[in-house]
């Protein structure tokens, strides 16, 4: 067989090339830089190459504490591995007969020094790098903790093997000391520098013999491995606080609902409406009680956007706290869904604690809410008394409504809050918020909705979850209506008391 | 106060209620779903993603797509012929530009899973022989990319790093050429027992246990070809049946004439299994020969065996269970895919129709599956595309040909 190969790159010699900024451990890296650059000027011919920090890679990892001992099984693409030189042959293939050493160093500085794990809260020392092993791509030992370990401490590849350095592997098997295998561990990963998006496969192997598979992109925190309720619950509450502030459309729909309405007292409760509803197909996603056709998640966001143009739209024609209470429970359900695909990868950092985990995300997007109504309510109130109009209290219906809307006393919400508009220099004010927040949504509309209409929505065969999830709507929109009813009629008799 | 109290407590029991009669009816759904599906024949089911990939930036163009295959991070790899496309595809590409667009994209394109242009290279460089025609491209266990070729001259395979660089070439371009070669009159013939040179490759695929490179052996050639994968050494190779194989031609293929022989040009396709068979594509003649390891002829299954002209089978691909219990084979002469239970060959179903719409085809060319079992097609002649098909579960086969598998059921 003819065999061509490229000329004149056999054992090149590259400079050592990092283009991370370095942040951290700063010493402990340049040190070992230092000796690393050292050790491979001292081995001729090797070479490496220098790098670009890779964009996407994937990391495996196992942990599993064993008597006194806790193994973390780690496999990462080696190109992610910047400022340690490897020793390299023909067009780039890892030398493998000289690369042992050089793959230590790169796995003791971007993982041995790199990862913390934690023992009841105290920091163990850094591990024990017990085996290392040059893996090909195609190699699936790391599906499984027991292959992944057998294959990390098991032969290496043959030294003549061919494989281009950024396609290599490296496998690495950790030892920590610990206490006792009982006890509570956390891991605070540290990899995220690694690459531009690193993503992470994590497996904890507790001694009670539970597998938790964690999933997440970048740096997730400190992750306690198996965590009691109230870790779980603080952890969830801090995500649901993030995750309805890091949600412009959310936002967005929450700026809407409190435009014409910035009496604290309703606010308070259309949002908790919101969490309400929000939190019902929240728990029926988390459940699995969802369709899995393609386009419901346009479909969700496509209403998403829907509901902070309809809210504009009423905001400008005539706010009405009836209608408002129904609507924003019924677009309650949908961003519910929306929230369930932001918290589906996340479920595992709670443990056995899926009900106090949810529990806990609705609290905190319920507080991130409050937290919006406190800030914006004021800011409204201060941006609308200096718009030009009618002020309360001077003349007419709408301030004597305010006077009444702002009294504070329980059911004399009244006319003012049925309608919203409760003086001139608001509903300008509200009128100019919402053409903006209702501009911004119908370009969103618009662009979620191209998508779902690419998708031939009305030739779905239904299927349980369809039908569960159309049902569900169908319920919540009886309980709204009978919940509405409810409130006029108490509305009503409220009234008359007076 | 009524309405302070009651509002919140009437809604939280209604919809705990709500909540615990949902779950109980989907649970029964479900059950008497399993029950009615337990006599049906059961298959994987697909939905086109009509959103994938994203568009490619700088105005490029694809042209006849004619590999796919993906990586140990299921990332997508195609190749195709963009420099092939006719001068009205081209108008950015023309001297001088007679239009804003289009340039034709290098010829080897990374997508990732999500549809994001990754990585891009190909064409001719220094070093290697860039085939006159590339035709397939596969990644091997090492994660490098091999190419063959149909072009006139190409009797080679080239193995490039993920990120282009050169690696190996195997063979020399112009091997084929006939006795007294006349560039005014080009003529080639086949050589099906040359051990160091090829016949317009059609397609490489890998068996890492064994470390060695399955060559369909091709356009000029009529061979499997078996080559060590690091060295290239040829280290076996057989024709139609296990025979020995024969470059005479014999003529177009005719469906009352008993099974030919030997393979008719070209073999497009030879995949091992995880189990120790190898499935050929012998293209015109419409059938997948499967054999072991060693050449040793195991049975055949003819699909659509009236086609004419290109012939039907034109790639295989396994599905990614461990025991790869599904083949999918892609027919770019009646558009199609069909998938069959991989031990009895027998065709559960199939989709796909001609046509340029998501989920339909023209000239679907290669195929191959990810991690997660999803399907990726490639379409040569005007298809000129590279279509996603997302894995949806198995399913019950309520129709033999499914035709376009619009992204419209739920499963």
């Amino acid at each position: 067989m003819a065999l061509r190969i490229p000329v004149g790159t056999t054992d090149r010699v590259s400079p050592l090339a990092g283009r991370r900024t370095a942040t951290g451990r700063v010493a402990v890296r340049v040190l070992l830089s230092l000796a690393i650059a050292g050790l491979a000027a001292a081995v001729p011919p090797s070479g490496a190459f220098g790098h670009d920090i890779p964009s996407d890679i994937t990391v495996r990892a196992f942990i599993k504490p064993e008597g006194q001992r806790l193994r973390m099984l780690v496999r990462v693409p080696l190109e992610a591995m910047l400022d340690v030189t490897f020793p390299l042959t023909g067009p780039g293939y890892l030398d493998l007969s000289r690369a042992d050493e050089s793959l230590r160093d790169a796995a003791m500085l971007w993982l041995g020094q790199e990862v913390s794990i934690y023992e009841d809260g105290t920091r163990l020392a850094v591990p024990e790098l017990v085996a290392i092993r040059a893996s090909l791509p195609s190699d699936r030992s790391f599906d499984a903790y027991d292959t992944a370990l057998a294959s990390t401490r098991g032969p290496p590849l043959p030294a003549g093997t061919q494989l281009f350095w950024q396609q290599v592997m490296l496998d690495v098997l950790f030892e920590y000391r610990i206490t006792s295998d009982r006890s509570e561990f956390s891991i605070l990963p540290g990899l995220e520098r690694l690459g531009l998006r690193v993503s992470t496969v994590l497996r904890f192997l507790p001694v009670s013999g539970d597998e938790r598979l964690y999933q997440y992109t970048g740096n997730p925190g400190l992750v306690v491995l198996d965590p009691r309720w109230h870790q779980a619950a603080f952890r969830f509450v801090q995500l649901g606080f993030t995750h309805i502030l890091d949600g412009m459309d959310h936002l967005l729909f929450l700026l809407c609902l409190i435009i014409p309405f910035q009496r604290l007292r309703v606010l308070v409760i259309l949002v908790t409406a919101f969490t309400v509803a929000h939190s019902v197909t929240l728990v029926a996603a988390t459940l699995g009680l969802t369709p899995a056709a393609l386009w419901f998640v346009p479909l969700v966001e496509t209403v998403i956007a829907a509901s902070i143009v309809y809210m504009a739209l009423e905001n400008i024609v005539s706010p009405g706290l009836r209608r408002r209470w129904m609507a924003v429970f019924g677009f309650g359900l949908v961003h519910g869904f929306g929230f369930a695909y932001a918290l589906r990868d996340m479920l595992p950092f709670g443990g056995d604690h899926l009900a106090v985990s949810l529990l806990a995300f609705n609290v905190g997007v319920e507080i991130g809410q409050l937290l919006v109504i406190l800030v914006c309510v004021p800011i409204l109130r201060l941006l609308f008394r200096y718009l030009p109009g009618e002020q309360p209290g001077q003349s007419g219906r709408g301030g004597q409504s305010e006077q009444a809307g702002q009294s504070g006393q329980a059911g004399q919400i009244g006319q003012a809050g049925r309608t919203g508009w409760t003086g001139q220099p608001r509903r300008i004010g509200a009128v100019i918020l919402s053409v903006l927040a209702g501009h911004t949504a119908w370009h969103w509309l618009l662009e979620r909705g191209t998508i779902l209409w690419e998708f031939d929505v009305l030739a779905t065969t239904p299927d349980g979850a369809l039908y569960g999830v159309a049902g569900l709507l169908v319920l919540m929109l009886v309980i709204a209506a009978f919940a509405g009813w409810a409130f006029l009629r108490s509305d009503q008799a409220d009234r008359t008391l007076q | 106060m009524i309405r302070r109290s009651f509002i919140p407590m009437a809604t939280a029991a209604l919809t705990a209620a709500g909540i615990a009669f949902l779950a109980v009816a989907c649970a029964d759904m479900e059950v008497a779903e399993q029950t009615a599906d337990a006599d049906a024949v059961m298959a994987p089911m697909f939905e086109v993603d009509p959103l994938w990939p994203k568009p490619l930036p700088n105005h490029w163009i694809l042209g006849s797509a004619i590999g796919v295959t993906v990586d140990a991070n299921d990332n997508i790899w195609i190749i195709h012929r963009g420099n092939g496309n006719p001068s009205t595809e081209l108008g950015a590409a023309q001297d001088p530009p007679v239009a804003e667009c289009c340039i034709p994209a290098p010829p080897v394109l990374q997508f990732s899973p999500e549809g994001d242009l990754l990585n891009h290279w190909g064409g001719p460089g220094e070093g290697y022989d860039w085939p006159g025609s590339n035709h397939g491209i596969t990644v091997d266990p090492m994660g490098n990319l091999w190419i063959g070729g149909n072009g006139g001259d190409d009797a080679h395979i080239l193995v490039f790093a993920q990120d282009g660089t050169f690696l190996k070439q195997f063979g020399e371009p112009g091997a084929r050429r006939a006795d007294g070669f006349d560039e005014a009159d080009p003529a080639w013939s086949g050589n099906s027992m040359d051990p160091g040179n090829f016949g317009r490759v059609a397609k490489i695929s890998f068996d890492a246990s064994t470390n060695e490179a399955y060559v369909a052996d091709g356009y000029l050639n009529k061979r499997v070809a078996v080559l060590d994968i690091e060295t290239g050494a040829l280290k076996r190779y057989w024709g139609a049946y296990g025979n020995e194989p024969d470059d005479a031609n014999i003529g177009r293929y005719d469906p009352e004439a008993p099974p030919a022989q030997q393979f008719r040009n070209p073999v497009h396709a030879a995949d091992p299994s995880n189990d120790g068979h190898v499935y050929v594509c012998d293209r015109p003649n419409n059938r997948i020969q499967v054999f072991r390891t060693d050449g040793t002829f195991v049975m055949e299954k003819v699909l659509s065996g009236n086609t004419l002209g290109a012939g039907s089978t034109w790639d295989v691909a396994f599905s990614k269970d461990a025991d790869q219990k599904y083949l999918y084979v892609a027919d770019g002469q009646n558009m199609k895919v069909y998938v069959l239970l991989r031990e009895t060959m027998e065709v559960l179903t199939t989709f796909g129709d001609g046509g340029r719409q998501p989920g339909q085809f023209f000239g679907t060319h290669s195929i191959a599956t990810d991690s997660k079992g999803n399907i990726y097609t490639t379409e040569t002649y005007e298809g000129k595309r590279v279509q996603k098909f997302t894995y949806m579960g198995e399913g019950p086969v309520e129709q033999q040909d499914q035709g376009v598998i619009w992204p419209s059921a739920s499963r």
